[in-house]
């Protein structure tokens, strides 16, 4: 079995980190998203939508073209959610 | 059809190969005992009837059952009380209570309680239990046939969290060979049509796994989507919502979410007549009471949630607050999370009923079943094409072992731990330690048919023990005192005769090729002819 390393590359950033990328978009989009009628659809949906966020991130990751593109948008929503978390839990209480 | 370049759909279709080896051993019995578990309430009702009328809601009476039996138990045990309809009309009324241990340090208490199981028929108490939650639970063998199953789908038998975050895991490598199935297969409409019969065996394997999966894609996506919901939910999500949230404290999180009432008033209450709120909730609901709740029982501020089935003609279950002490009716509620209708209940109401199946009865059980089995053979079948077409290699002939023993071994170890049910329950055997060692046994005989007689030989033999197995499974069910089928029709447990006549016809199609002298070798063998 003969690949080359962009393959797994690619691979790597449509398995493992674009898992942990949804984790923080779960995690983070409690915080903006809107409570709704009883003041849980902030922690309903995320939750509800992590599979399907993390199918979708996983299908950019395997077709965008240009696969440091694909890294480049993957690290940046990381990066934001993470900022946004970090922030929260420093000044919650 | 979605464009690629040749040197990416090479590349999608090694994640696809690749997405499905590593995990498709996992997933390929995360998928057949999930095909099994559709059925779990009959395959309960099926396994562990109960003398008389089947009984699938609360009877008329119960309350002074449960009255009786509130008085009976240690004061401790009353802070939670629930009480459901399963099993083969059996009914379970548990009380439990907050074990005190001082020496806890996270703040973290066990729940301790009392179980009696009630015969719905004659309202008996069939059998009491005290102990932990999971001692409760491990009590209520009538059920443990179907448990046995629905553990391993749920967990694979492993402890949780790791056990649900494992099948999220693989429900997402689910994910992934659907998705990517989409991608690679770049004529979809053509090939959801066509078999090249007169090709060579290795296509026409190739052609019949991908009209499977073609077909079966929708549905995989959908069970990949809800199962790693579930899988997810408690394992991952709750935790993540917790610590963003609530600053960590999971029983708010859990309070918050599914709406548990505030206490506000301890001083002593009579409880309220059971009865008159299981038919005031199926009034409003449209459909049986089957399942209660009751926080501070036998206070003023004592809260009962009763949940009716799903009416006809609606997806999902509803629930209804009544106050503990007077039976007053506080409201509904939604029946999975939040204290109004919302947005977020009502898409999350639908997760149930699309992995489970069940909302219309038995025909969307049969269909889930049916696609069910579609999804194990395609998952099975892309692992065989894929260790096939590296047969030369020494890794890959043992791969493909290890995938004839999982492929063919374990439906012939699920019915062989169906007669160790029968017959440990029978002898007053520990029906689950049974069943493990029946299931385990199984599969060592099944590993030694497959290392010892090669991989089409084993299959062969592995699909005709499971035949086997399967046609005496009612002669089983008989031997060991189960429902004879003049007393279950006489009694309206159709049921019973469905599922036996199911397992003969199941047995008998697994014996055909035997029978009647077909050849009917299997991919590899074809291949490597």
């Amino acid at each position: 079995m003969h690949m080359s390393v962009r393959p797994w590359a690619r691979g790597v950033l449509a398995g493992p980190l674009s898992f942990i990328c949804s984790w923080l978009l779960m995690a983070g989009a409690a915080l903006y998203l809107p409570g709704g009628a009883a003041g849980v659809d902030n922690l309903v949906f995320p939750i509800l939508l992590f599979p399907l966020v993390w199918s979708c991130l996983f299908l950019y990751a395997l077709l965008d073209e240009r696969l440091a593109r694909a890294y480049l948008v993957i690290f940046a929503l990381c990066g934001l959610h993470a900022l946004l978390l970090v922030r929260h839990l420093s000044v919650t209480p | 059809m979605i464009k690629l370049s040749q040197q990416r759909t090479r590349e999608v279709l090694d994640i696809h190969g690749w997405s499905g080896i590593l995990l498709g051993l996992l997933l390929y019995a995360v998928i057949c005992t999930g095909t099994v578990a559709v059925f779990s309430d009959e395959i309960s009702d099926w396994s562990s009837p109960l003398a008389g009328e089947a009984v699938d809601s609360f009877p008329p009476g119960f309350n002074s059952v449960f009255q009786r039996l509130y008085q009976d138990v240690d004061p401790r045990w009353r802070e939670d009380i629930d009480a459901f309809v399963a099993h083969g009309g059996r009914i379970y009324l548990r009380f439990e209570g907050e074990l005190e241990q001082p020496e806890a340090e996270d703040g973290h208490h066990e729940h301790y309680g009392v179980e009696y199981q009630i015969d719905g028929n004659t309202l008996d108490v069939l059998k009491r239990t005290e102990g932990l939650s999971e001692e409760l639970a491990a009590a209520r063998e009538a059920g443990a046939l179907a448990e046995f199953f629905v553990d391993l789908h749920v967990r694979l038998h492993l402890p949780n969290p790791w056990g649900l975050f494992l099948t999220g895991v693989l429900g997402l490598g689910m994910m992934v060979a659907a998705l990517t199935g989409f991608v690679v297969h770049r004529h979809l409409i053509r090939e959801a049509f066509t078999i090249r019969r007169n090709k060579e065996a290795l296509l026409r394997a190739r052609d019949a796994h991908v009209i499977a999966g073609t077909w079966s894609l929708p549905f995989a996506f959908v069970l990949a989507f809800t199962g790693s919901f579930f899988s997810f939910a408690s394992s991952v999500g709750l935790p993540a919502m917790a610590m963003v949230v609530f600053a960590g404290d999971q029983e708010r999180a859990v309070a918050e979410v599914f709406n548990r009432h505030e206490a506000y008033d301890a001083s002593p209450a009579p409880l309220a007549n059971i009865d008159t709120l299981f038919a005031d909730a199926a009034e409003r609901g449209g459909a049986e009471a089957i399942f209660v709740s009751m926080q501070f029982a036998g206070r003023k501020d004592a809260v009962a949630r009763v949940f009716t089935r799903a009416e006809a003609g609606h997806l999902s279950a509803r629930a209804f607050d009544y106050a503990g002490a007077s039976g007053e009716f506080i409201g509904e509620n939604p029946v999975l999370v939040g204290k109004a209708p919302s947005a977020g209940n009502a898409v999350a109401s639908l997760m149930t009923p699309l992995h489970f199946g069940h909302f219309a009865g038995w025909v969307s059980k049969a269909v889930w079943f049916g696609l069910g089995f579609a999804a194990a053979y395609v998952t099975l079948t892309g692992m065989l094409l894929w260790t096939l077409r590296r047969r030369e290699q020494p890794a890959w002939q043992r791969m493909s072992r290890l995938v004839h023993w999982m492929g063919y071994g374990l439906p012939l170890a699920m019915a062989m731990t169906a007669h160790a049910f029968f017959w440990a329950r029978a002898s007053a055997l520990g029906v689950e330690l049974v069943q493990w060692a029946m299931f385990w046994t199984t599969a060592v005989v099944a590993a030694v048919l497959v290392a010892s007689g090669g991989t089409d030989r084993a299959r062969r033999w592995m699909i005709r023990l499971c035949g086997l197995s399967l046609l005496l499974l009612p002669l089983s069910r008989w031997l060991c005192g189960g429902m004879p089928w003049p007393s279950a029709l006489a009694h309206g447990q159709m049921i019973i005769v469905s599922l036996d006549v199911a397992l003969l016809v199941a047995g008998v199609l697994c014996l055909r090729p035997m029978l009647s002298r077909e050849v009917e070798p299997g991919v590899a063998a074809e291949a490597a002819a």
